[in-house]
Order: structure tokens, then C-alpha cells, then sequence
């Protein structure tokens, strides 16, 4: 897949980094889907968002259908994976479908809800994090049986962990917790607490926990014996896994009714989005997790009960131009590119607002920065999306010696100025944002010419031959914290698109951005690290590197049978409460 | 002239005229974005309404009606004229230069064309001119688009070189190219124009593909490829019919030029 | 080139990997003289043709022996110099005329680019030249039928026009191959008297190929018999019905239809040759 070799080209695999994607198609997610990790949390929340007291209501009302469908039984959900998924292993998981599937059986010591994007308690009752950052020691819940009915202990937390850091295993998961040499070891405090002890402090450690599905340490059935809400009951390649309800899942409803409500869930492998929707309209699927804005609104004119819109996700497009001092681009062209006026005037030039109420029906927000502002916790609210504003772009680049002569810009030794932005020829929405920012730079007098690529073909011109001007890409962000980022903003990193792989910060920004990283990095004060970065961010919007555009939107559709569902902007959008999801009796009893 | 045939010349006229007036004719320029009114159905400020950035389609139709109608054809010259000189040629020589054009047929259609389009595109320069790029695209389609025309071509060349009537010419005196362009082209002139006519929708709609490789007509030039391609995402004709022009006009065009075309062939043939 | 003949060929001709087509074949035309040629088909009576206008070539066949034409071989000469005799000294009439005609081409553009080969001169020249070889075979000179494509032809007139083609230079010898094979019996006759007419007018010498023993009997003074490659026999028209050496013109001759209306058939044909 191209998004996979070109990923790798960028990206080293064993890099524990790699929570960053370049996203090749933001209308083909699953081209990079492959990628992508687990999104770990911090349990560091800012404020508890306030709960409305309809909310509340609500949330009873569905507590009490709830029970009556779990009386009944709560019959089978049934939607789609994109793609085979790749491992039943949930330390080996590297795939969106193997994703979804540990989510849905594995359990674990922590989660970070995907609502409130804090952690909370699961197989670990609480926890203590070591003041050096370097152990965690957790208190676990009493009477948790696996699926097969092996009783859980801090024993295959003991197993899970000194299995995940196997170096012979490979494990990506294990990756984010190798942060120094030497071993990492387990001590048992006794049946119910252990402590985990790591070579070196690990930033967010109790957050990668998130990831870490227990496995048994005694139950003969390997990975079969789980400790989530479902369990993998049948699985036919290329065509379809059932996941049936595992009976000795510890958790209880407010009712004590014990979760999960449903009775299975039955995933269909289908690459193909056309058949999803047509089967999704048919009610032969029940949810349909990621949802392209094009698609979204066909079903929106026709039944918008069933279509949600969860606001702006963590994916953003920017615009960049290149900086790079060896690329084959006249010198004039390079010293605009370098001009941070230049920048911002291109900036302050182009209308966000028209990209996301045109190009994405308005299922998208102008976009500030690196982070989104669905990240609750390091979106750095000071920063507001960049104004259009054409006539202080002009003011910019007349401090410059830009100037307009017969409608066009030139600049100061009298070259007109005039560049191409090249973008994958397989996202629609992108090549329309250039044509819009097309016209929005023609009127400042700048002539753009847009010339779309295959992917691979652009990605050897921005990461290897320099050879472009500038560029429309996204970065698909899985990750909350900015530790995911590091390989975009240190200015050695590949990721570093402007300008890669600098032998030392060729800027002083660019100097003070690898400071900020390294100290956000090194800091285990959630506040200090959150300074750090909320730094980061102001940089990153004065010397606008990347020109950020819009963020899309997290859309999703789900059948009006499905009860309980509230859809997010993290991953597994719908599901993410699967446990609780039930199905209305008319469904249950067509099926 | 039957009265089919005056029709098609009328409606060829007719659309050439219409699109030569396209400054005059269209309510605005072809990029001009009225962004209040993305995708918007039509009214009388928008006869077939606006594409999904606020392009005026009338618009972007008659200007892209001028680009196709004079470069698609153009291009259908340069590849089925390419394809009468080599397989023409090969075939009325025969022997070697039949086997050698054959093999070159055969290996220029068993390139890897996606790979060397992208190499020809990695060749040129970012900053192309969209008219240039129309210039460049339809000129790379014509030099392309050669051999499976040569191919039918020195079949037919190759039985016209056993015929009577050229060992006649020959015993007449005639020879080289004097004999190839007399006695053997003209009678490869009812083939020639097949694989021209069927040349010009496929250059029309390649063009639209090359587009994926950054080679098409750039933006924000309209032509009918692009203007075909956004059919792609059509929900229901029913409820945009309007959407459907660029498709219905090139499909009247293209019968319009067979009908005039077909009845010169008889004529002269 | 030796006994003042206009045309003296010992050819033994064979295309790759088989047997000679034609074997020692020996023929001898004089200047004004109607030689007729006949054979079955497949006695190689075109290749006979084909090799001495040097047209083999196509057909890869190798030509040994000699072929004196107006004191040159033929054989031995290089191909640009047989371009400029054939059409001018040498000319053909092929079997099936409408074939024979590029059905691309108005009669006028076949004939002009015939004259063309061989002349250069304004195009009233060439009118002139069309007009004279279009009467001299009969055919109407005037702009309607010049512009006719052969499609627009009845068998005769395509002949006629290929045979205006032919004498179009006023060649020497006009090979005609089965030239009147593919007529009906009325048509046949018309032009076989357009061939001795012609041969009587300018004196060309035709070497008349046919399978048809009443027909070359009609107009040629001397036959030659050709049977799988070799002539067999030769000699003036009358000798030959009289006394018929070789079994294979015997059997050629008995074979010949015994119509009442055809009695005599032999005299009429050696008075003929007589005249």
C-alpha cells in the first residue's frame, strides 16, 4: 500500500515516535489506517467538562432500557472492518481491525475514556505512579475471572508485561515503553498489587497502560482467554469475525446488571466504502465507525437521523512551503519561502472558513496549529485561527519590499511572484482547498499554479529530491500528547517537512522549538510540559512552518437501532462504549 | 446532404460558434468562484447551476467545450497519422520491417505507460502554465495514443501489398513512396478514420485520468474530462439532471462528427 | 541478343525451399510479333510474367539464367533501371481487371500517376496523353468517366482502362496474363480485337498468357506450351494445331470443346495468323 512504504520511508518503524502519520488521502482513510496506534491519554484533564442535566436524564432513561434489553438479551450489532485484521495477539497489534478487536476483548489496567479523554480505573481498581517517573504500581480488582473462567492476578500482569518487552517479540506496543536500556521488571507486592519498574522515567507512563491488553499467564488458551467485553468465537479470513459476549466480564451496569448488553458482534471484512453504505442503508450493518464528508451528506439528505457530526477531530491539512537550502528552486523563490512575512501574508491571504464551509460542507474547523482543539488538555486556547485578511497579507509583504504592479506582486528585485502547490491527485478536498487558496492568492497578486501527484511521487518530492514549492498534506494525529509529535518539531526529524533533517536548527525559532520539545519530553509536571508546548504552539503560529488549514471533522453513522451509541472523535469513534450499546426490540426480532 | 447529415453540420456549427463566443456568452469567467453558492441547482444567474466550489458550470462547459473540441480531435491526428506511417509503412513493406514494427508495436503497448507518465512528469517543470499543460497533456495523448491503431493498420497495409491493383502500380513503374502514398494510404483511409473517431472520446476522458498523475489540464482550466470526472460522484440523475450536460454534449458532438464524416467517406471511397 | 528478337529468355526460376517453378524455359519474341503462352494454371505461366518485368522479388524467388530485352538482361540488371522500362518498354495487363484497378483512386489519378512515372511534363501534356491511350482502347475521354473510381466500372471498360494504362508510353512488349480470362465470351472477343488492333497500329509486341487455346489461337502467330515449368513445344500458331508433337499439346488439343459451330475451328485460326 502506498501509504504504508511511504510511511516507512519517513518514519523509522522502531522510532517510539511514531504516533505522527502522514496522511496521503483524507478521503481514503484506510490507506494510512494501518499506521496508526493506539491514542494514549493523560489523565491530566484540565477541567471535568460539565455534565448538562438533560444529560443526566437521558443517560437514566437509557439505564433502564438498558436493563430491559438485557433481560432480553441484546441481540448481535453488526458493522464492518476495512481491513483483515492482521493479529488475534493483542501485544502484536499494529492495524486499524486488530485495533478494534483488542478494544472490544481485551482488558485492561487503565482506560482512557474516549469521551472525556481522562483515565479511568478498569482491571486496576487504582494506581501510584514513583515521583521519578520510573515505577507504577497498581492495585487490582478482586474476583476478575478470564473468559475461559481462569481467575486474573498479578501474575499475568507479571506475564503481560515481561512477554510485551520481550525484544524478540517486536511488540510497537511495547515500543512506547522502551525509554532506556536494561531490563524491565515486575514486583509482586502480593495477589492483588504489583509494581512495574522501568530503566529510565517514561512521560504519561499510566496512560500507555491504555494499550496493554492482560493476557493469562496459566489459561492454556493463550490469547483466547480475555478479559473484555466480548470474546473472538469464530473467525473466517477474508470474510467476517464474530465476537461473542464474554460471560464472566467483571463490569456492572448502575443496575448490576453485568456488561456487556449485547450478545455478539458480528464484523464483516469489507474494504469496499460503497458496499459498506449500501449495506448500511439496507440495516445489514449498524455503524459505520469513519465516514467521508462526501458520503456523510448523501446520507444527511436523505436520513440525517442517522449521521453524526463529532466536531473537529485531531487530523489537520496544512499548507508548507519549502525551505530546504539544497532544493533545486531558484534563490529568490527560496529567500520568500524563508521570509517569515511571506509566510504569514500567505496565511492571513487564505479564507479557512470558505475551505471548510465549501471543500467539507462545513464539516470541518479553521485550524489553529499543531494541536487541535479537540484535544482538550494541550490545545493552547490564547491561539485563535488565523484571520482572512487580505489587506494586512499586503501590509506583511510590503515590509518585505513586495509590491503590486499591475495587479501582480513582485518582489523587491522585481520577480513576480508566482508558485505551485502540489498535493496527492486522491484527495478531492485538497485539491479543491488549493483552488481555493488559488483565488484567495490571486487577489494579493500571487499566481499559484496546482498540480496534483500520485502519492508516491510526491512523497519523494518533499521528503527526498525537494523538489516542490509548496506543498498540501496532512499529518493524521492518533496521539493526544505531544511526545507523538516530537518528529515533526525537532529539527532533525525527518517529519520536520520544511526543512528535514537539519544538522543543527538552521533558525532561531526552529533552535527554540528543539528546546521546548526536549524540556515538554523530559518534565513530568503536566504543567510544565503543557508550558512547554503551549510555547511550542505561539512559535508555530508566528513563523507559520505549516500553514494549517482545517481540521476535519470526525463523522460517523449510526443505524437508528443501535441504542446507547455516542459517537467521539477518538478512535473506535462508535463503539468506544461498546459494552453498553444495545439493540431495539424491533431489531432484535427481525434478526 | 440528407437531412441527418444537415442537422449534425447545424449542431457542429452551432457548438463551435457557441463555444468561439464564450466571452461573450458566458454570465463569468470559467474560475471565477461564487462562493455563497457552492453545488447550487440551476437559476438564472447560474443556467446549469455551480460545481462544488461556486464555478458557474455554463461557464466551465463552453470554455471547456473550446479546449476538448479543438485539442482532443488534434491529438486523434497526431496518433492515428503516427499509426498510418508506422503501421502503414511496416505493413505495405512487409518482411523485416513488418516483423520489426510489429515487435515495437507490441513493446510500446506492453510498457509500463503509468511509470514512464510519471517520469515524463517528474521531467517537466511544477510551474506550467494551465494553457500549457492542456498543450503539453493532449500532445502526450496524440504521441501515446499510436500503436493500437498501428497495430489494425499494418494488418490491412500488409494484405494491400499482395493486391492486384499494387503489383499493377508497380508494373506501371511506380515505386517508394510515391506508390505507398498513391495506391496504398488511400485505401487505409476508411480504418484511418475509425480509429480516429474512436481516438478522440478516448483522448477526451485519458485526459481527465492523467489528471491523477498531474499532467491533465491544470486547474483551474476546465475541459470535458474534468467536467466528466465530477460525474463520478453523482448520487441521482434524477435529481441533478443538469449535471449530465457535459456527458449528453459529447455525445452529440461525437455523433454529429460521425454523420458528417461517415457520408464524405462513401463519397469519396 | 542475337538474332534481332526483342525479347530472348532462359530463365529457370524457384522460390525458396521447393523445386524450380520454371525449369530451362526458352522464349523468343520478335519486335511486332503476338506471342501466345499457354498452360494450365500452375504451370507457371505468371511467374514466367512476373520474372521478366523483375517482379519476383516480393515473392523471394530467385531468377537464373538470362532475359534479353532490346539487347539487356534483364535479369542482371539493377532494379532502378527496371523501374524506368517497366510502364515504358515493358508493360502488364493483369487477369481480373476490376481488382487491378485501386478502388481508391478516380480513373484519371490511376492513369496520370502512370504517365507521371515516366514522364515529366505540364498537365495538359498528361491530358493529352490520357485522352490518345483512352481512344485508342475505345473508352470515352471526357471528364465524367475520367472521373469515375473503378467501383463505377463494367468489367470491359476496367480492362480497357487498364490496358490505355498499359499502352500509355507505347512499350514494346505488353505482357497480358490472363488478361481476358475473367470476361464474359462478348467481352472477350472485343478485347482480344482491341489487343490485335493495337499490335496491328503501333507494332508493340504482346506476349499473350492464357489458358484458353481458342483464344490465343485467335491472335497470336506463335505459341509456346508451357506444361509443369518447361515449354514443351513451340512454334508458329498453324504448325502447332496441325501437328501436334508432344502427348501434353495433344491432350490440350483434344480436349478443346467439339461444338459444330467450331468445326474448322484450327483453319480459321491459321488464316487468321496468315493475315
Amino acid at each position: 500500500m502506498n501509504g504504508r512504504r511511504a510511511f516507512s520511508e519517513l518514519v523509522p518503524a522502531k522510532d517510539s515516535y511514531t504516533r505522527v502519520i502522514l496522511s496521503g488521502a483524507a478521503t481514503s482513510r484506510s490507506e494510512v489506517a494501518a499506521e496508526s496506534k493506539d491514542p494514549y491519554f493523560t489523565r491530566n484533564a484540565s477541567k471535568d467538562s460539565p455534565v448538562p442535566r438533560g444529560f443526566l436524564l437521558l443517560l437514566l432513561c437509557l439505564a433502564l432500557l438498558a436493563a430491559a434489553a438485557y433481560a432480553q438479551g441484546g441481540g448481535e450489532l453488526r458493522f464492518c472492518l476495512r481491513n483483515e485484521p492482521k493479529t488475534f495477539d493483542p501485544l502484536l497489534v499494529d492495524d486499524d481491525s486488530s485495533l478494534s478487536i483488542r478494544y472490544l476483548t481485551g482488558g485492561v489496567l487503565v482506560r482512557a475514556n474516549r469521551k472525556t479523554q481522562q483515565l479511568e480505573p478498569e482491571l486496576a481498581e487504582s494506581w501510584r505512579l514513583s515521583k521519578d517517573g520510573k515505577q507504577i504500581t497498581f492495585k487490582l480488582r478482586h474476583g476478575v475471572l478470564f473468559s475461559d473462567g481462569t481467575p486474573f492476578s498479578a501474575d499475568d500482569v507479571a506475564y503481560t508485561m515481561q512477554r510485551l518487552m520481550d525484544p524478540n517479540l517486536h511488540s510497537s506496543t511495547g515500543d512506547a515503553f522502551r525509554s532506556g536500556t536494561g531490563a524491565v521488571t515486575t514486583l509482586k507486592l502480593g495477589p492483588d498489587q504489583i509494581t512495574v519498574i522501568f530503566p529510565a522515567p517514561i512521560v504519561e507512563l499510566d496512560a500507555l497502560f491504555d494499550q496493554v491488553a492482560i493476557m493469562s499467564a496459566h489459561s492454556p488458551k493463550k490469547e483466547g482467554a480475555v478479559l473484555g467485553p466480548f470474546l473472538v468465537a469464530e473467525y473466517k479470513a477474508g470474510s467476517s469475525v464474530l465476537l461473542k459476549r464474554n460471560p464472566n466480564y467483571w463490569k456492572k451496569d448502575a443496575h448490576g446488571h453485568r456488561l456487556p448488553y449485547l450478545d455478539s458482534i458480528h464484523l464483516d471484512i469489507q474494504p469496499n466504502r460503497d458496499v459498506e453504505m449500501l449495506r448500511f442503508k439496507r440495516g445489514e450493518l449498524d455503524l459505520i465507525n469513519v465516514l467521508d464528508s462526501d458520503y456523510f451528506d448523501k446520507l444527511a439528505s436523505t436520513s440525517p437521523q442517522l449521521v453524526h457530526d463529532a466536531g473537529a477531530s485531531l487530523d489537520a491539512d496544512f499548507l508548507w512551503f519549502n525551505q530546504v537550502a539544497s532544493a533545486p528552486i531558484p534563490p529568490y523563490k527560496r529567500a520568500w519561502f524563508r521570509s517569515t512575512n511571506f509566510r504569514r501574508a500567505v496565511s492571513e491571504a487564505i479564507n479557512r472558513a470558505d475551505l471548510s464551509r465549501i471543500v467539507y460542507n462545513g464539516h470541518a474547523q479553521p485550524a489553529v496549529g499543531p494541536v487541535s482543539p479537540a484535544n482538550k488538555f494541550w490545545f493552547n486556547s490564547r491561539l485563535h485561527p488565523e484571520a482572512h485578511n487580505p489587506d494586512a497579507a499586503l501590509k506583511r509583504l510590503q515590509a518585505d519590499g513586495f509590491h503590486l504592479q499591475d495587479g501582480t506582486l513582485k518582489d523587491k528585485d522585481g520577480n513576480a511572484v508566482e508558485f505551485s502547490i502540489v498535493t496527492n491527485a486522491s484527495s478531492k478536498p485538497r485539491e479543491r482547498m488549493a483552488v481555493l487558496m488559488q483565488e484567495d492568492l490571486g487577489k494579493i497578486g500571487i499566481k499559484v499554479n496546482v498540480v496534483t501527484l500520485d502519492f508516491p511521487s510526491l512523497l519523494e518530492r518533499i521528503s527526498q529530491k525537494f523538489n516542490y514549492e509548496a506543498a498540501i498534506l496532512g499529518f493524521r494525529n492518533v496521539d493526544l500528547d505531544p511526545s507523538g509529535q516530537m518528529n515533526i518539531w525537532l529539527s532533525s526529524a525527518e517529519n520536520h517537512a520544511w526543512n528535514p533533517q537539519q544538522k543543527s536548527p538552521e533558525t532561531a525559532w526552529e533552535a527554540e522549538i528543539d528546546k521546548l520539545m526536549r524540556a515538554q519530553a523530559s518534565a513530568s509536571d503536566p504543567k510544565k510540559r503543557k508550558q512547554s508546548f503551549d510555547r511550542v504552539q505561539e512559535i508555530v503560529y508566528e513563523q507559520a512552518p505549516f500553514i494549517y488549514l482545517v481540521n476535519q471533522d470526525a463523522l460517523s453513522a449510526v443505524s437508528t437501532s443501535v441504542e446507547g451509541a455516542n459517537p467521539v472523535i477518538l478512535h473506535p469513534q462508535t463503539f468506544w462504549n461498546a459494552e453498553r450499546l444495545t439493540l431495539n426490540a424491533n431489531t432484535r426480532a427481525s434478526r | 446532404m440528407n437531412a441527418a447529415r444537415k442537422l449534425a453540420c447545424v449542431v457542429l456549427l452551432a457548438v463551435c460558434a457557441v463555444s468561439l463566443a464564450a466571452d461573450w456568452l458566458a454570465p463569468s469567467g470559467y474560475a471565477k468562484q461564487f462562493r455563497e453558492v457552492p453545488s447550487s441547482p440551476p437559476s438564472r444567474q447560474h443556467l446549469l447551476g455551480t460545481d462544488e466550489i461556486g464555478r458557474d458550470r455554463f461557464a466551465r462547459v463552453l470554455y471547456g467545450t473550446r479546449i476538448s473540441l479543438v485539442l482532443a480531435p488534434a491529438a486523434a491526428l497526431v496518433s492515428t497519422l503516427l499509426a498510418a506511417l508506422v503501421g502503414g509503412l511496416a505493413g505495405y513493406l512487409g518482411g523485416i520491417w513488418l516483423r520489426i514494427a510489429t515487435s515495437f508495436t507490441d513493446l510500446f503497448l506492453s510498457l509500463p505507460w503509468l511509470f514512464l507518465l510519471i517520469a515524463v512528469r517528474a521531467l517537466l517543470p511544477l510551474n506550467v502554465s494551465p494553457l500549457s499543460s492542456v498543450l503539453i497533456t493532449f500532445f502526450i495523448l496524440g504521441l501515446l495514443g499510436w500503436a493500437a491503431s498501428a497495430r489494425v493498420l499494418s494488418a490491412s497495409a500488409d494484405s494491400l501489398r499482395n493486391s492486384d491493383f499494387v503489383l499493377q502500380a508497380q508494373a506501371s513503374g511506380l515505386h517508394g513512396p510515391r506508390l505507398f502514398f498513391v495506391h496504398v494510404l488511400p485505401n487505409l483511409k476508411p480504418i484511418l478514420y475509425a480509429q480516429f473517431w474512436i481516438s478522440i472520446p478516448v483522448f477526451i476522458l485519458s485526459e481527465a485520468n492523467l489528471g491523477i498523475l498531474g499532467l491533465g489540464v491544470a486547474e483551474p482550466l476546465p475541459s470535458w474530462g474534468s467536467l466528466l470526472r465530477e460525474l463520478e460522484g453523482l448520487v441521482s440523475f434524477r435529481e441533478e439532471p443538469w449535471r449530465l450536460v457535459p456527458l449528453v454534449l459529447l455525445i452529440v458532438v461525437l455523433t454529429s462528427f460521425q454523420l458528417v464524416l461517415s457520408n464524405n467517406e462513401e463519397v469519396t471511397a | 541478343m542475337n538474332d534481332g528478337s526483342l525479347l530472348s529468355a532462359q530463365v529457370t526460376v524457384r522460390y525458396p525451399g521447393k523445386p524450380p517453378v520454371l525449369r530451362g524455359v526458352t522464349l523468343e519474341i520478335a519486335p511486332g510479333e503476338i506471342m501466345g503462352l499457354v498452360g494450365q494454371s500452375g504451370s507457371g505461366k505468371s511467374t514466367l510474367a512476373l520474372a521478366v518485368l523483375g517482379l519476383l522479388g516480393r515473392q523471394r524467388a530467385t531468377v537464373e539464367g538470362r532475359i534479353w530485352f532490346q539487347d539487356t538482361d534483364l535479369v542482371a540488371m539493377r532494379e532502378r533501371d527496371l523501374r524506368a522500362l517497366r510502364g515504358r518498354s515493358l508493360s502488364l495487363v493483369l487477369q481480373s481487371p476490376l481488382a487491378s484497378l485501386n478502388p481508391a483512386l478516380r480513373v484519371r489519378t490511376q492513369l496520370k500517376e502512370a504517365w507521371r512515372a515516366h514522364a515529366n511534363g505540364t498537365s495538359a501534356d498528361c491530358d493529352a496523353a490520357i485522352r490518345a491511350a483512352m481512344t485508342s482502347v475505345s473508352l470515352p475521354a471526357d471528364e465524367d468517366f475520367l472521373r469515375k473510381h473503378a467501383s463505377q466500372l463494367s468489367v470491359g471498360q476496367a480492362q480497357r482502362v487498364l490496358i490505355a494504362m498499359a499502352v500509355l508510353h507505347r512499350p514494346a512488349l505488353l505482357i497480358a496474363d490472363e488478361a481476358t480470362s475473367a470476361l464474359d465470351v462478348i467481352t472477350q472477343s472485343e478485347i482480344l480485337q482491341l489487343f490485335a488492333r493495337l499490335n496491328r497500329e503501333t507494332g508493340m509486341s504482346i506476349l499473350y498468357i492464357s489458358h484458353d487455346l481458342p483464344s490465343v489461337a485467335e491472335i497470336c502467330q506463335r505459341i509456346a506450351i508451357l506444361h509443369e515449368g518447361e515449354i514443351v513445344e513451340s512454334g508458329p500458331t498453324a504448325q502447332i494445331f496441325a501437328a501436334p508433337r508432344h502427348p501434353y499439346t495433344r491432350r490440350l488439343m483434344s480436349s478443346l470443346p467439339h461444338l459444330p459451330t467450331r468445326t474448322g475451328e484450327p483453319s480459321a485460326a491459321q488464316a487468321a495468323a496468315a493475315k
